[in-house]
């Protein structure tokens, strides 16, 4: 259990440093200073960044910049990389066209559009 | 530690986080907000389609999601000093054929019954609004005061905003049971021992809230159902409009950052067996390939948008397909938000009002008595 | 929908995947392995550089050959490989999405083995995302899978093997390597790997990481700086560098999404990034194994014996081979992963310093800063032995797993011993033919033929030798250092190439008697 008003009073307020300007995530450009400042205002877990910041939530989902942001949330928050759980991962493994992503019915499939039902 | 307050709210999702907010500001001081795992808005608050509709809703819940519209949404951002992106273009829901238009034009009566003004609009008057859309579509359905927002950070903002109004948050804090103390709900005691003490406790805990309020006697029919969305990259603009339709084959929008969301499903998703409700991984392999034809046939030019994740949550649908709310009769000390059935997002910051509203006993801003929970004990 | 069924599906024709497809197709499985790229092997078809371990491990064999072999074997098994296939998704009841072309086929496996690998990692400083800052492992699938040079002058960044091995291939192919520099205190990698690029004359920064890559468009140039224990940098120590590329080889991180969205356990203690499972590969889901870097970074050489040994548990898993069989081989496949995992690099002793080798020496100071060892360092090794007489001197200083120099030489020159990661000893009073074959099966490039006095004033040395142009018997140039300084003037004597040295040439130098101990590299005029 986290007791998030203790988590914040532990850590401090949030300090600018001179390369928070840095981006952490390319695909969706969010910088290191976003994210230090997101987890002093009360942003504690990935899930939650990527949520409000989009973070790791585009083309590559994550896959450049989740370990850079592991390291960060664990630098602000005060504990181990390993102790900061990483994303969820989600179909597709790769981004696909919505295009072929439909068509997986195989050849002998229906010309019926729109889902099984 | 502190563990005592006036008000523990169980749940930290949007209705939990804005029951919170709205209860600050109705001066009630001390107030806690219980997350059974470590994120906050890790059930159906960030896994919704950003829906901020008044169409299409049953007439038991019109006057939430039109006060919603009405009193929250638009000066939100404003209010939490965040954007939760906030659009108010109105709600396309489509037709392909005479069936749908007739379902159509049902469910628009419906909803002027209840004060809600919506016009059928046709085909090509669908495409002047939305270019995009399929020449199939015949016709829709326009409500023009719909629209949609970023679920991910209007929870989030909410949250963010308690913290500096001086709400405590408890994450990983996983409710085992309530108990009750001389007739009254009063103990929510935690898997780990914790135990919390309140005089009122709101139980907002979407699906799970069945069990945890089977602790203290109460039972709401529901049942957990896996629900599925998608979510491409980012894409020019091409409508700012939320989108359903008669098919109820699948509803999204394009977000402000330019990505497309939408809920779509195979209709296998509801037969899945949900082991747990808090493991909100599911996901069926029919999913992605009936979502992307679904779409498809509705909005051809994103043949070639591409997917970059899909995500399951699991909807808790009540008998009756509204939610629950308010103080139930049995129950001293504990008031009921759950049951949203898939569509609460939209009306959450209304909710979250009530729900102060109900602790301080205030009149509610709009009838909720037809969501009481009693009304199970009627069929 | 149509679901096809498969009996094994194994995702990933890399080292690990192949292996496991192999063991378990020998043993009668129907196995069906997808890859997303347009030609399998994984990393293992960019890896140009001969192996370590010993015979069983195919030791001195270069990647690719290993690559090549295992296609044959798979192919000789039986086993399906379907190319350009990405898997997009893990689903229950074993079922996996394919995206083939431009369509997506679902099929369903009694048993799956994901063996997807890893990913690179990255750094994030000023201008880290400006192109021509590319993982090592991109530079190398530019240089060796699609010959393309990924630049002119290049920086790299980070010292582990990965690092240490793409600097010595970017060299190779033609491109100046201005610098390594590292975070860390100490050089991550083997050091014979360390020596063999700093004897070409590039300098190593420990403590040192990159402040700013410069540039608008493209990289025009790069400051590294010196870092305090904590990673902080020092004012006043910046140094610059004019390159057209950084490499950054700062570790790997496994690929384990597909067995993260189907629910499998993962090791919390790691923040869920690898799957929990069993020496097998087996995880919380039966019937799913997870094999190679995706269950946990290692080398090649160990993602196949893991591949094999998941391959002989599923084999046993759908009804192939009995327990006690399948007992029988995981106990000889575990006997030989845990010979690879032995040494000072091994998994246990990640992070920690080591000062002295299993035989009680000091270890190098030297090759853990600046990638060589000292001059004065060298003699307390028991590689390094004082003879006129043609012998091998065998700068090998860590306790590695790797032994084929013993095997290599039939004159019983060099001896390592039943322990594979003993140090090499160049054994007192042997005849050596100079036949050079160990020269040529030493994975580090760490083994030199010296005579002594071979003309008044003067000893000859030979070297391995990897590079292009090949100096010409009768080529004057250069003797350099350990450190890649010009000591002496040298001349080459002699120059060998065999197919039985495998691409590695032999070229031999004269050099003055004062240098014979120091110089260890050629450089031409």
């Amino acid at each position: 259990m986290l007791d998030i008003e203790e988590k914040l009073k532990e850590i401090g307020p949030y300090v600018p440093e001179d390369d928070d300007d840095l981006l952490v995530c390319r695909c969706e450009e969010v910088t290191k200073g976003e994210i230090r400042k997101a987890l002093h205002e009360g942003i504690t877990t990935i899930e939650e960044l990527r949520r409000l910041l989009r973070c790791g939530m585009g083309l590559c989902q994550g896959q450049t910049c989740g370990t850079l942001t592991r390291r960060l949330v664990a630098k602000e928050l005060g504990v181990r990389p390993n102790d900061v759980t990483m994303a969820t991962a989600r179909t597709p493994m790769r981004p696909v066209d919505m295009g072929i992503g439909g068509n997986d019915r195989g050849k002998e499939a229906d010309a019926e559009i729109g889902g099984l039902r | 530690m502190k563990t005592t307050a006036d008000v523990i709210i169980i749940g930290g999702g949007i209705v939990g986080c804005a029951s919170a907010y709205y209860l600050k500001k109705k001066g009630v001081k001390d107030i806690i907000v219980l997350e059974g795992s470590d994120s906050i808005g890790h059930g159906g608050s960030s896994r919704n389609g950003g829906g901020v509709r008044q169409s299409g809703r049953d007439p038991r819940e019109l006057g939430l999601a039109m006060t919603a519209v009405q009193k929250f949404w638009p000066t939100l951002s404003e209010e939490l000093g965040r954007d939760v992106e906030y659009t108010q273009k109105g709600n396309l829901r489509l037709g392909k054929t005479e069936a749908h238009i007739k379902k159509l034009t049902a469910l628009k009566e419906s909803c002027e019954a209840g004060g809600l003004k919506l016009d059928m609009i046709s085909g090509d008057e669908v495409r002047k609004i939305a270019p995009c859309m399929s020449e199939d579509v015949i016709g829709a359905s326009f409500c023009p005061t719909d629209g949609h927002a970023n679920p991910l950070v209007a929870t989030l903002a909410y949250y963010m905003k308690d913290l500096e109004l001086g709400v405590r948050f408890f994450t990983g804090a996983f409710v085992d049971h309530l108990e009750k103390v001389h007739d009254k709900v009063r103990k929510v005691c935690l898997k780990d021992g914790t135990i919390f003490e309140a005089g009122d406790i709101i139980l907002a805990a979407g699906y799970d809230s069945r069990r945890i309020m089977n602790s203290v006697g109460l039972d709401v029919p529901m049942t957990p159902l896996v629900d599925c969305a998608l979510i491409t990259e980012m894409e020019p603009e091409m409508f700012p409009q939320m989108l359903g339709t008669a098919a109820a084959d699948f509803y999204g929008h394009q977000t402000r950052h330019g990505s497309f969301v939408f809920g779509a499903e195979s209709g296998l998703e509801e037969y899945m067996e949900v082991k747990d409700p808090n493991d909100q991984r599911q996901q069926h392999a029919a999913t992605l390939g009936a979502s992307c034809r679904a779409i498809e046939s509705w909005i051809p030019a994103l043949a070639k948008a591409k997917i970059v994740r899909s995500w399951s949550g699991i909807l808790d649908c009540t008998k009756d397909g509204v939610c629950v709310l308010g103080r139930p009769e049995e129950a001293e000390g504990l008031i009921l938000a759950c049951g949203f059935n898939g569509h609460g997002f939209g009306t959450a910051p209304a909710v979250g009002y009530i729900m102060a509203q109900t602790v301080v006993g205030e009149e509610p801003i709009t009838d909720i008595k037809p969501l009481r929970y009693e009304r199970f004990n009627e069929i | 929908m149509s679901v096809e069924k498969k009996e094994l599906i194994v995702v990933g024709a890399g080292p690990a995947g192949l292996s496991a497809a192999i063991e378990a197709a020998k043993a009668g499985v129907k196995a069906t392995v997808f890859d997303e790229n347009a030609a399998p092997g994984g990393q293992l078809f960019k890896q140009i550089h001969k192996f370590f371990g010993s015979k069983e491990h195919k030791a001195k064999v270069r990647g690719f050959r290993i690559g090549q072999e295992l296609l044959q074997e798979a192919r000789d098994a039986g086993v399906e490989v379907i190319l350009n296939a990405t898997v997009l998704g893990l689903y229950p009841e074993k079922e996996v999405l394919v995206q083939q072309g431009d369509e997506v086929k679902h099929y369903k496996g009694d048993a799956v083995l994901v063996a997807t690998g890893a990913a690179e990692n990255m750094v994030n400083f000023r201008g880290w995302t400006l192109p021509g800052v590319i993982g090592a492992g991109a530079a190398q699938t530019m240089m060796n899978l699609h010959h393309i040079k990924p630049g002119n002058r290049i920086l790299m960044l980070g010292t582990g093997n990965v690092g240490l091995v793409v600097s010595f291939q970017l060299m190779q192919a033609g491109c100046e390597v201005v610098a390594l520099a590292d975070a860390a205190p100490r050089i991550g990698g083997y050091g014979v790997h360390a020596a063999k690029v700093a004897r070409t004359g590039v300098p190593f920064y420990l403590s040192h990481t990159i402040k700013e890559v410069e540039g608008t468009d493209c990289v025009t140039g790069v400051t590294i700086q010196q870092v305090d224990s904590h990673f902080n940098f020092i004012p006043g120590t910046e140094k610059h560098f004019d390159v057209d590329t950084v490499c950054v080889a700062v570790g790997l991180s496994p690929m384990a999404q597909l067995l993260k969205m189907d629910g499998i356990e993962m090791d919390t203690s790691t923040g869920g990034f690898v799957p929990k499972c069993d020496e097998t590969g087996a995880t919380s889901i039966p019937g799913i194994y997870a094999a190679g870097d995706v269950a946990g970074i290692e080398e090649a050489s160990s993602a196949m014996i893991e591949g094999r040994m998941s391959g002989a548990a599923i084999a046993e898993y759908l009804g192939y081979t009995d327990a006690s069989t399948k007992d029988a081989r995981e106990k000889e496949l575990d006997e030989s992963l845990e010979s690879l995992r032995q040494g000072m690099f091994a998994p246990k002793n990640r992070g920690k310093k080591i000062e002295k080798t299993d035989e009680g020496i000091d270890v190098s100071e030297n090759l853990l800063t600046h990638g060589f060892v000292a001059d004065d360092e060298i003699t307390r090794f028991p590689g390094f032995r004082k003879q006129v007489k043609v012998h091998p001197v065998i700068e090998c200083t860590q306790n590695i797993p790797c032994n084929p120099c013993q095997d290599a030489c039939k004159k019983g020159c060099i001896s390592i011993g039943d322990n594979i990661t003993s140090l090499p000893i160049s054994v007192e009073g042997s005849e050596c033919i100079n036949c050079g074959m160990c020269v040529a099966s030493c994975s580090g490039q760490a083994i030199f033929l010296v005579a002594e006095d071979t003309e008044p004033g003067y000893g000859e040395i030979t070297i391995p030798y990897e590079f292009l142009p090949l100096p010409q018997k009768g080529d004057k140039g250069y003797g350099l250092s350990r450190s890649g300084e010009k000591i002496c003037d040298a001349e080459i004597t002699n120059v060998r190439s065999s197919k039985a040295f495998d691409g590695t040439n032999l070229v031999t130098m004269k050099v003055p008697m004062e240098y014979i101990d120091r110089a260890r590299f050629y450089k031409a005029q």
